[in-house]
């Protein structure tokens, strides 16, 4: 890990700049217009139908591939200790996944089938299955949304899985990418992927992953311009910031370093992500009697397994000035949050003079 | 797929492989090792964090990122998102589709506009090359519904609709033609493409808002307006907001933002939901009230302001009909000629009473009978005097001395009802709760609610609109930023009203008709609904309060409906009273044809299908009262198939008809009811002529008619300004509106939010009602017969669908747009592919019913198979099927609406005051019964249980 020379922020050696991502997830509404704007613009056909490189899952719940939280990757040891040995992992399974269902339009419509409407195949699991359903009890369930892209690890055990190293982190902003002619179809890097955000193409016999839009960043269009990645420019209540996070004057520097209110989606599997989350509150449980009573909806230990243990700090000061912005009182994270400002929201070009 | 199989069932994609096997055998297995460096271009890489060296390989992502040309446009679907965008063409087709993005901001300290649109929108592209999509001229060849067809010629295909249309024309059944398409808003072009034609046709235009069951029957009743909301970025200038009902986070996806920013802005945000719903987890507290019981809710909260004096007493005297004086012995208002006030009124029987500071009896200013009409802006409603609240004395009245008590009083009675521990009981909220929530918003500097579908289902919706509309009149919230009940269900306004009006209706003779009492109507509900209803029905169309089609003729004969034209929805599909519609109505049409880019359920139980051009396909406008701009569809793409725009295929018809008319000789029917004949030798002509200028042959073409519409209304082309907005302006960005037309109720004003109602309260213009005053007491003989003078909580119908012990509930859900979507592969692959219920899990245990079963949700109509899906955040006792799933999609092709029977509220089918009606009268989508749905009842258990 190296010191950047133009910042404070440690990003992994070799990089000069690490794209980061926060997301809100208070923000979060579950649409998946993410989830489409990335499936229609990358994985639409060949093999990778079945794929999901932005999804968005209820939590609590099995997500997307089913169970992966539970799949092993990442790297052993302890938090803080150096990432040398990987942790074992599984490759799920395409029912896991779930399978992009074919359906008979033709024949009822236009074939005179009296069939309903159907997956050809049958159905038994998919990518959202067990959307809104959560945890808990009437009247005091819970459930929120959290949208998953590759974090583009500081310490990818993806990249250390390949044996032919087909994965690497680019240079100039850290997105992590399978080499689409050197991959082989291994798929150690399915399974060493903690997140399981690397999927396995049955067609090319490659494995393929979130590639961060990247000719979105560097302006690759017949237009020439700059967009963030699709699913942060395509998503309505624009929960997504976008940046580097080297980048001290961006938002992502100030809620990740400074208010520390921006965390990684299970940091003990070591991978240091640079995606980051806002954690989601709740409206308070309720009595018997239907009064509304100051206790916690999501159980905070939960949101310590998804988020580590920064996350009763990063709550207390999410609420802290949340009652100072009621009061009236300037607070310059509850303008962090807020989408009034487009210019803040992506900050890609800081570093185009660098070279 | 096959390859998917071989991930599985070969085994190589098993986790245990991996396990399994060590790294040297996988990779001998296939023929590969580490030390085969010999492969073509496999070097050993040093550090591939940082320093890879073989990057050439990217160019395969960049030249995905690549498009031919970009064009600007929209979706035709009644969701009031109205978002712009950019749809890429690439190679001859639509490739993708992203928000444009480009909405002028309007004022820098709320969020900004962009980017409008949602998951649905984002992948429109499917439709236009779906399996679903129509390509030709389908002719039916088995039964309605059977899916079997011949292809025909456009011209075979408008032959045979012309002359079934001329023959009935000329019969005198012209009336027998029903056209229904809904919301203008969402493309008025292609609306007025086959109004047009039925209008000159002399046919029946029909409601949808109030069918739909999206009109709150308590704005017309309380405020005398359809309705008049806040654009949604007014929501971020409210220090308090209660989602009631309304699950924005759902059913308002590009407008979420404004409600989850103004959390951090520093608003409070109340959830009203019965579920713990997608909307409920993002508000600061969430109350649960039992379903059906809002209006217990609201009228406790009532109770709680108007005890505790926290309401604003300047607004109630100004602006309520609050110090009005009833008479105790017949209920109905005292007027102003029955105390020899306004004697120089024009009706001082229509004119209402106050009593001042002094113990006097005052006309109240802007009574209807001191007035011009429903709307006067010349008159107002000010005071000169200070009205008492509180009244209950006695006045000597012509035929003697008769008790009176002013309307304020009559409410406190009310709600005096409405203690702590009853609403308790009734809802279910805690005491404390909702008597501090109530405080909470009586004390905030600007507090709105939003209001939705959740609420206005019911049967006694009017009931719980007028509830809950009383707590913002109370507390004076209404006609500032942030403030005001915010009723968004369905996109029913168009802001170009006059353009579009003018396009929709050229003869000015409009034979509209509500459509839930024509649907029910010929589907039998008078002899399949209570004596008393079925009464009221009768009489409410006896004495021409609401019209039926076709009329009954001289002789007493009332003909059926012969013929229907659907175009822009899918009315079979979503016909509450599903069974008896396919049963009794449909076998009465002898032709019914489908406009449409997809085979719906509408177009599958059709005779002929006729392949319309896609959103992507078309010029068209799209307006939304959730913002204030315009923007348009342009074609990105030509239409696929044999497909034409909407215009071009009504265009079409027209010119059809004409020729044929003109072979057979028919002469000009001259209309029953309009001074005007039905001439079809000249319909093409009249279709095509701007009958405002009169140029012949102007209109051929949908953008002249895109054109037609901003040039003749006033939001768009203001006539006290050089300024206006062309059809070219709107395609190099989305314009915001210039002014508001006379439909709306304040101005747009630049560099705020819209917010309605100021020309009541800031400009002291009468509103709209009897009394020129927000109108809570309603003495009509109906409202005063059934109790419902006042707001008042009542029960619902007890067995609606039969005695059974689960609620029925059908919400608007996350991944259609009502039908539009529900059969979209894309969509369905992120639910369970099929229809499914939300089951609280107790329920489910007790009838062994695990998730992902398949299940029989029944009643005395229907029985329907449907996945179960636990739902925890569910309420006990509550069966939630979110709607609009497709009859197809359903193995027996009953749908979510046979489990509905017909049904309907009397005090929806008045006109008020009885005789003349400027309050309350028939106008399509303002003032007609609606389609409620939500008092429904059923029970579940496995599929192929005990009834079989």
């Amino acid at each position: 890990m190296s010191t950047n020379e133009d910042t404070n922020i440690n990003v992994a050696d070799g990089i000069d700049h690490q794209v980061a991502m926060v997301m809100d997830l208070n923000k979060c509404i579950g649409c998946q217009t993410c989830t489409i704007a990335c499936k229609n613009l990358w994985t639409e056909g060949g093999g990778t139908e079945y794929m999901y490189w932005n999804n968005v899952e209820t939590k609590p719940g099995e997500g997307y591939p089913r169970g992966w939280e539970e799949s092993g990757g990442g790297w052993q040891g302890e938090q803080g200790e150096a990432h040398t040995d990987r942790q074992p992992g599984d490759i799920p399974s395409q029912e896991d996944y779930g399978r992009p269902w074919e359906f008979n339009h033709s024949e009822i419509m236009y074939e005179g089938s009296d069939e309903p409407l159907r997956p050809r195949e049958g159905a038994e699991w998919g990518p959202n299955w067990d959307e809104d359903q959560g945890a808990g009890e009437y009247p005091n369930s819970y459930y929120f949304y959290l949208p998953r892209i590759c974090n583009h690890c500081t310490h990818p055990s993806c990249v250390e899985a390949c044996p032919r190293q087909a994965l690497y982190k680019r240079e100039e902003d850290g997105i992590v990418l399978v080499d689409q002619e050197r991959c082989r179809g291994y798929r150690y890097c399915v399974e060493g992927c903690p997140y399981k955000k690397v999927y396995y193409n049955t067609v090319s016999k490659k494995s393929e992953k979130c590639i961060f839009c990247y000719p979105r960043l560097e302006g690759e269009g017949p237009d020439g311009q700059t967009y963030a990645p699709a699913c942060a420019e395509e998503c309505p209540p624009q929960l997504r910031l976008v940046g580097f996070l080297d980048d001290e004057d961006g938002p992502i520097y100030k809620l990740v370093e400074e208010y520390e209110v921006a965390l990684p989606l299970h940091p003990e599997f070591r991978t240091q992500p640079n995606v980051y989350y806002i954690p989601p509150y709740a409206p308070g449980q309720h009595t018997e009697d239907g009064e509304s009573v100051d206790v916690d909806r999501i159980p905070r230990e939960y949101l310590r397994e998804l988020f580590g243990d920064g996350v009763d700090e990063a709550l207390n000061t999410i609420e802290r000035e949340r009652q100072r912005a009621r009061q009236g009182a300037e607070s310059e994270l509850m303008e962090l949050l807020q989408h009034k400002n487009p210019a803040k929201q992506y900050r890609l070009g800081v570093f185009n003079d660098d070279d | 797929m096959s390859d998917h199989n071989e991930l599985t069932d070969g085994g190589i994609g098993r986790r245990d492989f991996v396990k399994g096997l060590g790294v040297a055998s996988l990779l001998g297995a296939t023929g590969l090792s580490f030390a085969d460096n010999g492969m073509t271009g496999l070097q050993p890489v040093d550090d591939p964090i940082g320093n890879y060296p073989y990057r050439e390989w990217e160019d395969l992502y960049r030249d995905e990122w690549d498009w031919d040309s970009i064009s600007r446009s929209t979706h035709s679907v009644n969701c009031t998102g109205s978002c712009s965008w950019n749809v890429f063409v690439k190679d001859g087709q639509v490739w993708r589709e992203e928000q444009a993005g480009d909405y002028p901001t309007f004022d820098d300290s709320l969020p900004d506009p962009n980017p409008r649109g949602c998951q649905k929108g984002a992948c429109y592209t499917d439709y236009v090359n779906a399996d679903q999509r129509v390509l030709h001229p389908l002719r039916r060849t088995g039964e309605r519904g059977s899916g079997q067809w011949e292809r025909i010629s456009w011209d075979e295909a408008l032959t045979e609709i012309a002359d079934h249309v001329i023959d009935e024309v000329q019969a005198g059944r012209y009336d027998a033609i029903s056209g229904f398409t809904p919301i203008p808003a969402m493309s008025p072009v292609s609306f007025a493409s086959g109004s047009r034609l039925v209008n000159l046709l002399g046919g029946v235009s029909h409601s949808f808002y109030d069918w739909y069951s999206d009109l709150p029957p308590g704005q017309p009743i309380t405020w005398g307006s359809q309705t008049d909301n806040a654009e949604s970025a007014d929501w971020h200038n409210a220090d308090y907001i209660i989602a009631w009902g309304s699950n924005i986070n759902v059913t308002r996806i590009p407008d979420a933002k404004y409600f989850l920013d103004a959390g951090y802005e520093g608003a409070k945000r109340v959830g009203i939901f019965t579920d713990y719903s997608q909307t409920a987890i993002h508000t600061d507290e969430w109350l649960a009230p039992n379903g059906g019981t809002d209006t217990a809710l609201a009228l406790g909260m009532a109770q709680t302001i108007v005890d505790e004096g926290l309401y604003d007493e300047a607004h109630l005297k100004e602006q309520t009909d609050m110090p009005l004086l009833v008479r105790e012995d017949t209920g109905k208002f005292l007027r102003a000629s029955e105390v020899g006030l306004a004697p120089d009124a024009d009706e001082p029987e229509k004119v209402f009473v106050m009593v001042d500071a002094d113990g006097n009896l005052r006309a109240a200013p802007g009574s209807l009978g001191d007035r011009d009409g429903q709307h006067d802006a010349s008159a107002s409603i000010q005071l000169d005097f200070d009205p008492q609240l509180a009244v209950e004395r006695s006045v000597d009245a012509e035929g003697g001395t008769v008790e009176v008590r002013s309307v304020w009083a009559n409410l406190q009675d009310e709600l005096s009802q409405y203690t702590p521990e009853f609403v308790h009981e009734e809802t279910g909220v805690g005491e404390n709760t909702y008597q501090r929530i109530a405080r909470e918003f009586a004390e905030a500097d600007a507090a709105k609610i939003i209001h939705g579908k959740g609420v206005n289902d019911w049967y006694h919706n009017d009931l719980g609109n007028r509830a809950i509309q009383l707590l913002v009149t109370l507390t004076g919230n209404l006609g500032d930023p942030g403030t005001g009940v915010d009723h968004y269900v369905g996109q029913e306004k168009i802001w170009t009203f006059h353009g579009w009006q003018v396009l929709s209706f050229p003869t000015g003779s409009v034979r509209g008709v509500p459509t839930t009492l024509w649907t029910y109507f010929h589907a039998g509900i008078l002899n399949n609904t209570d004596p008393d209803t079925a009464a009221k029905i009768r009489e409410s169309i006896e004495k021409g309060w609401m019209p039926v089609y076709p009329s009954e003729r001289e002789d007493g004969f009332r003909p059926d409906p012969s013929t229907m034209f659907v175009w822009r929805g899918n009315y079979f599909n979503q016909a509450k009273g599903n069974v008896a519609v396919e049963e009794q109505l449909w076998p009465k049409l002898d032709l019914v044809v489908d406009i449409n880019f997809r085979m719906d359920s509408t177009a599958l139980y059709s005779d002929i299908v006729l392949p319309a051009a896609s959103h992507y396909e078309k010029y068209d406008l799209s307006e939304t009262d959730m913002h204030t701009y315009v923007h348009p569809f342009t074609p990105a793409v030509e239409p696929l198939g044999e497909a034409k725009t909407d215009w071009a295929i009504f265009r079409d018809l027209a010119e059809k008809i004409q020729e044929r008319a003109r072979e057979r000789g028919v002469q000009p029917v001259q209309d029953r009811k309009f001074d005007r004949t039905i001439d079809l030798t000249t319909i093409y002509d009249d279709f095509v002529r701007d009958w405002e200028t009169g140029e012949e042959g102007a209109l051929a073409e949908d953008r002249a008619a895109a054109e037609f519409i901003l040039e003749h209304s006033e939001e768009s082309n203001p006539s006290d300004s050089d300024e206006r907005i062309t059809f070219e302006d709107t395609v190099e960005q989305p314009q915001r509106l210039l002014e508001a037309g006379d439909h709306w109720t304040s101005e747009i004003k630049d560099g705020e939010a819209y917010v309605p109602w100021q020309n009541y309260v800031h400009d002291k213009e009468p509103w709209p009602t009897f009394t020129g005053r927000q109108q809570y007491y309603i003495d009509h003989d109906w409202f005063l017969e059934l109790g419902e003078e006042l707001p008042t909580h009542k029960e619902g119908p007890a067995s609606t669908g039969g005695s059974y012990p689960l609620s029925y509930n059908t919400p608007h859900g996350r991944w259609s747009i009502h039908s539009t979507w529900r059969d979209d592969p894309k969509m369905l692959r992120l639910q369970r592919g099929e229809p499914v219920v939300y089951l609280n899990p107790a329920d489910a245990e007790e009838r062994g019913i695990e998730d992902g079963d398949t299940v029989e949700v029944y009643n005395d109509l229907a029985s329907i198979e449907v996945q179960a899906k636990i739902y925890p955040s569910g309420e006990p006792g509550t069966l939630r099927q979110f709607f609009a799933w497709e009859k197809f999609q359903y193995p027996d092709r009953d749908n979510f609406n046979s489990l509905v029977p017909m049904y309907m509220k009397p005090t929806q089918l008045v006109q008020y005051p009885e005789d003349t009606g400027e309050h309350l009268h028939f106008f399509p989508n303002y003032w007609g019964p609606t389609g409620v749905n939500s008092d429904v009842n059923v029970d579940v258990r496995p599929a192929g249980g005990d009834s079989e």
